[in-house]
Order: C-alpha cells, then structure tokens, then sequence
C-alpha cells in the first residue's frame, strides 16, 4: 500500500513539474520545477528497486544538468523575456498533435493489463542492482562503457571548442564564458 | 691484359669528363695531362694484348660481354626475355685498329699542347678530343652493333664539335654542319641495316649474326640490303663517293683534329665497319662488287681532284679521300688483309703529313701554298719528315706505303686488269699531287720572302710526335710483314695477314674467285716506275721559284681545271638536290597555306560557324526557354507556393511535422 | 503497481516533452523538455527490466548509458547555445532560420 501511495506522489511530483517546466513563462522558474521533475522521476526510481539509477538521477540529473541549465538561463536570460509570451503559435497544433499521440500511447500501455507479464514482481526480492551493474559495465559492456567515456570527452572538447573566445580581446567583460562541460 | 680490353674505351671517356667538368680554362691549365695519361693507359693495354698475340699466349679472337638491358618480346605467339648484351670483341683488326687509334691519338694530343697553346678554349678542345678518341675506342671494341651504332654516332657529334670548334667564325660553323649533316644521309643506310639485322638474326652481336649470314638463314637479297646499308653508312663516314664533300671542308678544324679525325681514325671507321662486318659482303657478291666500284672511283676522283688546289691541308684531305677509297676497293675484291693492312700504314703517314701540314701552318700563318716555298731551310726537322710521309704515300720502297698499296694493286689485278689499271693511274698521280705539295711548300725560294723569312721550326712538343709517327712511316710496312713471320701463330708470308687473318680467310679466297696469278715483283716494279716518273713530272712543274710552266699548261686545259676545282660538280650538285628541296618545299608551303588552309580549314570553319549559328537560335529558342519555363514554374508557382505554406525556417515547424507522423503511428493498431 | 502504470507515466512525461519542444520559443526551453524525454525513456526502460527480467540488470545499464549521453548531449546543446547567443544575440527558435527555402 505504501508503494502504491510513494508511487503516486512520485509521479504527481514528475508530472505536474513536468506540465510546469513546459508552460510557465519565467523560464527560472522552469529550471527549477525542471530539477524538481527530474527529483520524482528519481523518486519512480526508487519504486523499481533500481537503487544506482535513482542515485545516479539525482547525482547527474539534479545536481548536474538542472543546475547548468539555471546557470545558461543566467547567463542568457533577460529581464524582458518575462514580458514575453514564451509559447509559439503553433501551440495549439501542438497540443492537438501530442493529445492524438498521448491518446494512442496510453491505448498501447493499456494492452499490458492482464497480460502475465503485468504482474507485480513481488516474489523476487528487490536486490542492490549496483554489483551487478558494475560487473555488467566492465564485463560484457566494457567496450560501450569505454566508446561512452569517449564520446564524453568528445563533447567536452566540443562544448570547449564552440564556447572559445574567438578574437575578441575583451573577454573579461563578458564575465566567465560558459564553461559548461561541469558534470 | 685482355681482361681490361673494355678499359680501353672508358678510360679516355673518364678523362674527357674530367677535363670537361673540372678545373677552369686556363692557358696553362695542366688538365689535358689527364687526357694524355689516359690515352697512354689504353695505349699500354692496346700495346699488351698485341704483344700477348706476338707471343702466341693469346689467342684471338677473344670475347666478353655483359647483361645490358632485357625486355619482353613476342615470337608469332611465343613469349620471351630478350636479353641484350654487350661487352668487348677483341679480333685481330680490332686489335690492330686499337693500338693504331691510341697511338696516333697520343701523339697528336701531345703535338696538340704546342699547336693549341694560347688559345682560348685550350682545356675544351682536350676534352672534346678524348671524347672522340673513346667514342672511335668504343666504335672498335664493340661486340654489338647496337652499341657500335651509338659510338658511331658519338663520333659524329665529337666530330662535329671539333671541325667546329672555332665557330665563332662562319666557315667552320658550316663545315661541321655540312660534315654533320652529310654523314647522317649515309647513317641512314647504316640504322636500316641494323634493323634489318635484328629483324633477320634477332641480335646485334656481332658473332651471332655472322652465324646466321653463314649458316645461310637470311635470304640473300636482305644480305645484299644489309650489306649496301652498312656500305652507305660507311661511305658518309669515310667519305666515299658521293658522299666525300664534307671532309674538304671539315678541313677548318684545327690541324690536330685533321690529323686524328680525318686522316686516321673517324674515316676509318666506315673502313673498319665494312671489314667487321665482312661477313655480309662475303655472302653478297653484289654488295660486294658495290664495294670495290665505290672505292674505285672515289679514289680516282678524289686524286684528280688532289691536283690542283693551293690550300695545303685541301691537298691532303682529297689524299685522303683517296686513299680511303684505295681502301674500300681493297676490301671490295676480296683483299681484307690488304685494306686493313693499308688502313694501319695510312694512318700513320697521313697523320704524319697534317702534322707537317699543321707545323708549317703554324710557322707561316697560311695555308696557301703559292705563300710558301724554301721552307726547307727553315723548318729542316718537318721538312724531313714530311718527305719520308710523302714517299710513304707515294709507294716508294721500302716505305710503309710500298707494301700496302702494292699489295692492294695485286688483289685488284687479280680481280679485274681494268681496275688495275684505273687504280695503277690513282697511284702515280698520288705520287704527282703529293710531291706537288712538296715542291710548292719547301722549293723554290722566295716566293714570299715575307712570310717564310719569319718561320721557324717549330717546338720540340710538336717534332717529337712528328719524328715517331715518320719513324713509324718508315718501318711499319716492313715490320708487319715481316717481323711476325717467326713469331707463333704466324700461317703464312705476310705477318698481318696472320694477324687479322685467320678469321677471313675464307671469305678472301672465296671472293677472289679465278685468281691471275701474276708476279708481284712486277706489279710493284711497275707502278713504283710510274710514280716515280710522275714525281719528276712534279718536279719540273713546280719545283721552281715561279709557276710560269703550270700557269701554262693550267690556260691550256682550263675546262678541266676548272672540272676539277669544282670537285667534278659534286657540290653543286648537292646543292642543286638542295634547291630542288627548297623549291619543292615552297610548292607545299603554297599549297598548304593558299590552298588546305584557305580552303578546307577556313572553309570548314565558315560552314561550323553557320553550323553553330543555327544551333545557337534553337538553343535560345527552343531548349533555354524549355528549361526556364521549367525552372519558372517550379520556383515560382509550387515552389513559392510550398515554400510560404511550410518551409518557413522554423526548426518546431518541421519538429511538428514530423510529430504528426509519429502520432499516426501512435494510433495505428 | 503494474508495468501499464509505468508505462502510463512514461508517456505522459515524453508527450509533455514533446509538446514542450514543439512550444517552447527560447532554445533553453526546448533542452529542458529534452530532457523530460530522455528521463520518460530511462522510465521506461527501468520499468521493463524491472518486470520483465527482474534478475537481470540490462536495462539499468542502458538508462546509464542514456543517462550518459543526455549529459553530452546537455553540455554540447549549451554549448551552441552560448556560442548562438554571443554570436547572434539571440535565443529564440523564430529568429534562428536559416533553413528558410
């Protein structure tokens, strides 16, 4: 019963942030419900026994990329965006596309009601997943785990390489570039 | 020493590089040392192997060759390497001809310090001189014709540069052309020979080839070919009628290079082509009898030619031609032991008489004779000298000349009694012209006392070589046929028979054919009379101090004077072979310009215009207005249309687009 | 709790992205609804692994790896959008339109 009442409140969290992100107009604001969604998805997480992704999600998610994205609203952010209208006109095909699509989405989750595999997987104990996680990552997917380490440094090269001060000597009067290659 | 018989030709080559390349052109420079101590190596190695021959501990001929180059061929359908060697074939004419080339080419390199000395192209004129002697060098020892061919060619070219070596002036700057020029006409026999022999015997060595001649694989008539070809190659180079024009001219080279060049090695090599390539001639009776027809009337013409110019050196290059045709007559009827023989002699007395020649020039600045006169006071070592040389060529016994003319006239009188006798007249009036430059450069005094009073005799350096290459006029002709009479390997009376012999020996008794046995004695008793008579004849003409007798007797038969200063009119009659070309070559430059170019090719350009014209209204008309109308209706109307409805540039747009599609799928089942 | 309700959520969570990046004017707003989608996917796939191979971890592994990429794919996204920003002085996705026909 209290899965059932942590699982709800964790999507209500996700999901309601999530609407807010996409529709409020001060975009701090939806940098910070941002974090909070991703803070449920963690939380969802955590009801699929999946302890290293729900730490890694707040590790990455919420301590990592939510912050960089209220630092680049900071920095590029102005004090007239808030006068503006932050939707396009097109958001209401928009909304129409996605309601047909959510529709049809939800009809195919439907289908796994009843089916075996619908079953709650109560009777195998949940397990720490961060061994065989580990065993997993330098055993049978050594060699994506290394290709993933290189295309990491490959966008740190790139995101260095794209925020260089070109030939502008007065860099000091733009305050720091954006470093943003902090995870 | 027969090892390094391939050094023979290299070590010259060497030396002309360095001279060439190295040091700067001094007056004093020490570099044509190199040139002479190189040519004195080949020299000793030359000398070695004749001696190892005397000796009898080496046995001729001797052969050696390496692997040149090697390409792919096609025998009707078969596949195969060929292998192209090439390397040294010692015989004995090549030994011979090897001792005679080096030495002549020392003693006149070492003359030529004396006579060149002071001019501006001193080192120059070293190397060019050692680049010919090993190119002859190269030419003699060759065993592949290919081979022979390129040094053959090689010293055309070093030729050239030496008859033109001071081209700042015209007349030798033409004469190396007309030299040059000449001789390529005669080449031209000699490369389709060459290609006919290796289209025939698949090979250009030598000893192959004369197997398959022997053996009969080659059908005569290409023998016959093969064997007018090297004739015509030989006759430009030896200046054999008709093709003798240009060594009269070639004459402006220095003295020196008259001596080498065109006395005793360049001429010789078409000599000695025809006799390394007996074999041919041997097998053609034709080309054969060719041989001795040319060599006939090129020295009776070259001799009557030799009788009346004044310029000294034009004297003995008419001698030359002359002689050479002596030569080639000799080989033509059978006498191969007889021409080389002569070849061997001549170029020692011929030598030894330009020498003379570039002495007396060199002390009287002239090469006119009728300028000259009393000299014998003045100049007693050339005098000497040039008098043995000239009884050397003259056939007086015991001379070298003596026993190879005679034993020329004896193959000829065996031959054919006609030829004798035109031949036995070519002899006395060698005598007459030869003594007639005697007379008319050391008799009769004071013609000019100007100049003759200011000559002296000329330095040590240059009647050293004059006093051995006279030596040598007087006692090689009894030396080689006699002093190996004893010696090992020796088969019959004359030594240099044995010497080149053995290899041809077939070939003469074949060629011979019905032999008039005749005495010998006779014979030579008989011409040496003649020449004797006409040498008195020369003398009473001129010997005095004033030409009164032969001014005479020249406005009497002035038409054949006149015949004879215009060389039988075989210039003119160059030079009317050459008009002609010219005439015929600006026919086709009118025809080409006046007419193809008027015609057909302004012609057609006009039509392609209009051509193009019409093409060009129906391009614009028809095609162009096709694809705009095109291009107009898809930028225009769909384009604009599509472009204003959804390309717009906005990234959600098309983001919407596509979301569309996936929501299609999404409520598909 | 059945795999349909994970299921449910996830896409609820990516049609919010969606619509949030097909919405959203300034290019901040598109990566963070991105980002929403990247985090429906990892749901999903936790969900799956979850109930359909419980004792196995693979799809775990694959939401890291995802995890991973969306990092990337975050750093090099600012990244551009700074250099757009100081070059262009511009961060609104209508002013960006060079793909106009």
């Amino acid at each position: 019963m209290i899965e059932v009442a942590v699982f709800c409140s964790m999507a209500a969290v996700a999901l309601v942030s999530a609407v807010l992100v996409v529709t409020l107009r001060n975009t701090v604001h939806c940098a910070l419900f941002l974090g909070l969604s991703l803070a449920g998805v963690a939380g969802v997480f955590g009801t699929l026994a999946a302890d290293f992704l729900f730490v890694s999600q707040i590790l990455i998610y919420v301590g990592g990329i939510a912050v960089l994205m209220i630092f680049a609203v900071m920095l590029m952010g102005r004090t007239s965006d808030l006068t503006l209208r932050q939707v396009n006109q097109e958001w209401l095909a928009g909304l129409l596309v996605c309601a047909i699509t959510a529709a049809g989405l939800l009809r195919q989750a439907k289908g796994f009601l009843g089916k075996a595999a619908d079953a709650p997987a109560r009777a195998l104990a949940a397990q720490a997943a961060t061994k065989p996680l580990g065993r997993l990552m330098l055993g049978d997917f050594a060699v994506p785990f290394e290709l993933i380490s290189l295309v990491l440094m490959a966008a740190l090269l790139g995101a260095i390489f794209f925020t260089r001060k070109e030939d502008e000597p007065k860099s000091t009067e733009n305050g720091k570039p954006g470093r943003g290659g902090g995870t | 020493m027969i090892s390094r018989a391939w050094l023979i030709p290299i070590l010259p080559l060497a030396a002309s590089l360095v001279i060439l390349f190295f040091g700067r052109e001094r007056e004093d420079s020490p570099l044509p040392f190199v040139g002479i101590a190189a040519i004195g190596a080949s020299l000793w190695i030359a000398l070695r192997i004749l001696f190892d021959v005397a000796l009898g501990t080496l046995a001729l001929p001797y052969e050696n060759d390496w692997s040149w180059f090697s390409f792919a061929a096609d025998l009707k359908g078969h596949p195969f390497i060929l292998d192209m060697r090439a390397g040294v074939l010692v015989d004995g004419a090549a030994a011979a001809m090897l001792a005679v080339v080096c030495l002549v080419s020392l003693l006149v390199q070492v003359y030529s310090l004396g006579y060149m000395r002071g001019d501006a192209k001193f080192k120059r004129y070293f190397a060019y001189m050692s680049f010919f002697t090993a190119s002859m060098l190269g030419l003699v020892v060759s065993n592949n014709l290919l081979v022979t061919f390129g040094c053959w060619e090689l010293v055309g070219v070093s030729s050239y540069l030496l008859i033109g070596f001071w081209f700042e002036r015209e007349a030798p700057a033409y004469a190396a052309k007309k030299a040059f020029i000449t001789t390529k006409l005669g080449d031209l026999g000699f490369f389709l020979a060459l290609l006919l022999t290796f289209l025939y015997a698949g090979s250009f060595n030598i000893v192959r080839v004369k197997d398959v001649v022997e053996m009969g694989y080659m059908p005569p008539f290409v023998v016959t070919l093969i064997g007018l070809g090297l004739l015509s190659g030989a006759a430009g180079k030896s200046a054999q009628a008709p093709l003798f024009i240009w060594l009269p001219d070639a004459m402006e080279g220095p003295t020196p290079v008259s001596a080498l060049i065109h006395a005793a090695t360049m001429v010789a090599a078409g000599i000695y082509l025809v006799a390394r390539c007996y074999f041919v001639f041997a097998a053609s009776p034709l080309a054969m009898e060719t041989v001795a027809w040319a060599g006939l009337v090129t020295a009776f013409l070259a001799a009557t030619m030799a009788l009346v110019p004044y310029d000294i050196k034009r004297v003995l290059a008419f001698s030359t031609v002359s002689q050479l045709g002596f030569m080639m007559c000799a080989l033509g009827v059978g006498g191969y032991t007889a021409g080389l023989f002569h070849l061997t002699t001549h170029a020692f007395f011929k030598a030894l008489l330009f020498l003379c020649a570039g002495s007396v020039i060199h002390a009287v600045h002239t090469n006119d004779m009728r300028s000259m006169g009393g000299l014998s006071k003045r100049m007693p070592l050339t005098f000497l000298t040039m008098v043995v040389g000239a009884a050397a060529i003259s056939g007086i016994p015991p001379l070298a000349g003596f026993y190879s003319k005679d034993l020329i006239l004896e193959k000829v009188f065996e031959h054919s009694p006609a030829m004798f006798g035109v031949l036995a007249l070519t002899a006395c009036l060698t005598a007459f012209y030869t003594f007639r430059m005697l007379f008319l450069t050391f008799w009769g005094d004071g013609r000019n006392n100007e100049r003759v009073s200011r000559a002296e005799e000329s330095q040590a350096v240059m009647t050293i070589p004059l006093l051995i290459l006279a030596a040598l006029s007087l006692v090689s002709g009894w030396a080689l046929e006699h002093a190996w009479a004893a010696s090992p390997g020796a088969a019959g009376p004359g030594a240099f028979a044995s010497l080149v012999g053995p290899g041809v020996a077939a070939a003469e008794h074949g060629a011979t054919g019905a032999a008039r046995h005749v005495n010998p004695t006779v014979l030579a008793a008989s011409v040496t009379a003649g020449a004797c008579c006409f040498i008195a004849l020369a003398y009473s003409l001129y010997c005095g101090p004033d030409l009164g007798a032969a001014e005479r007797l020249k406005a009497r038969f002035l038409p054949v004077f006149k015949l004879l200063e215009n060389r039988w009119g075989f210039d003119a009659f160059f030079l009317a072979l050459v008009d002609i070309a010219d005439r015929v070559a600006d026919l086709a430059k009118w025809v080409d310009t006046e007419v193809i170019d008027k015609v057909f090719v302004d012609g057609w350009g006009v039509l392609t215009r209009i051509a193009a014209e019409i093409s060009h209204l129906f391009d614009a008309l028809f095609v162009d207005q096709a694809v705009d109308g095109c291009g107009y209706l898809s930028r225009d109307w769909v384009g604009a249309g599509l472009r204003g409805l959804i390309a717009r540039g906005q990234v959600q747009e098309y983001l919407l687009y596509l979301a569309v599609g996936v929501s299609l799928f999404a409520i598909m089942k | 709790m059945t795999l349909s309700h994970y299921v449910a959520l996830g896409s609820i969570l990516f049609i919010i992205g969606v619509f949030g990046a097909l919405t959203r004017r300034s290019v901040i707003g598109i990566l963070m609804s991105v980002e929403l989608m990247f985090n429906a996917a990892n749901i999903n796939l936790a969900a799956f692994n979850r109930y359909l191979h419980p004792t196995g971890v693979t799809g775990q592994a694959f939401a890291l790896f995802i995890m991973t990429v969306a990092a990337a794919e975050v750093v090099v996204g600012l990244a551009l959008v700074l250099a757009i920003y100081r070059r262009r002085d511009k961060i609104y996705m209508e002013d960006i339109n060079l793909m106009r026909g």
